[in-house]
């Protein structure tokens, strides 16, 4: 189990951490987009690994649905980025995954 | 293929299919390239095309922009020493980036006109990416372009083009 998902693993760390350096030079916005495709990554991670969750999937389903809004509009992305901790709150109630 | 067809219909493809890009296609996309104008005439750029899913893979750790899963990318260098020895300052700093932009767009129009999409992309690590290609330090990557058959193609965001002025410049408000 440890060993298949270790390379899955620095995978996803390796881009976390040179989003972390290429984002001191980019659009402010990236440093967002970037921290959620990272989620998204992580539960499509994890959900290969043999994790089900509803609302994780639910999480990244809307992620997908709205992250490219972050290259055509400024406005639409921040009220995506704003729902969609909003809609965290329904979600952290309902353990039953 | 209506050139001015492409160029409005084109869209940054984020996602891709998994059919492999043929080389001879490929080879083609990067010949549209080289036949850009360059500063001068000074053609100082290098492209070196990746199709292997591992060097993707790792292409990607190192390559925060590069999104989904292409089956090709196309990296286009400069060598910046010569580009310095042909246009001097000028062609080092400021040419060899026009060069490789205008590079890209022919081989995204000529990927188009074959069915693919692609993305340039230019939110990657230049010094691991040069690290990982075994570039020489004369050597500089300034752009990558997945390349792939789009499993899904984005709406165009919208243009302005109240920006065009003629024979003086005008504030458009």
């Amino acid at each position: 189990m440890i060993s298949s998902i270790e390379p899955k693993v620095f995978e996803l760390i390796s881009y976390m951490v040179t989003s972390a350096c290429t984002l001191l030079n980019e659009n402010r916005l990236y440093g967002p987009f970037r921290l959620i495709d990272a989620a998204s990554r992580l539960i499509t991670l994890l959900e290969e690994e043999g994790l089900r969750s509803k609302r994780l999937k639910e999480i990244r389903e809307r992620i997908v649905a709205g992250q490219n809004c972050v290259m055509e509009d400024e406005k639409v992305f921040t009220d995506f980025l704003q729902d969609l901790v909003l809609d965290l709150i329904p979600l952290m109630k309902d353990e039953t995954v | 293929m209506d050139l001015l067809k492409a160029i409005v219909e084109r869209r940054s493809v984020r996602s891709f299919q998994t059919d492999p890009v043929p080389e001879d296609t490929l080879r083609r996309l990067v010949e549209a390239g080289i036949w850009a104008p360059s500063g001068g005439n000074a053609q100082t750029w290098r492209f070196i095309i990746v199709t292997d899913g591992v060097s993707i893979r790792r292409l990607k750790m190192l390559s925060p922009g590069l999104l989904g899963n292409p089956p090709a990318v196309i990296v286009i260098c400069q060598d910046i020493a010569e580009a310095e020895r042909k246009g001097a300052k000028l062609g080092k700093e400021v040419l060899s980036l026009m060069d490789s932009a205008m590079a890209a767009q022919n081989i995204i129009l000529a990927a188009y006109a074959e069915g693919l999409g692609t993305c340039i992309i230019r939110s990657f690590h230049p010094g691991g990416v040069q690290k990982l290609l075994r570039l020489p330090d004369y050597i500089e990557p300034h752009a990558l372009i997945s390349v792939g058959v789009p499993a899904s193609v984005p709406k165009p965001p919208k243009r302005n083009f109240d920006i065009v002025s003629f024979r003086e410049y005008n504030e458009n408000d």
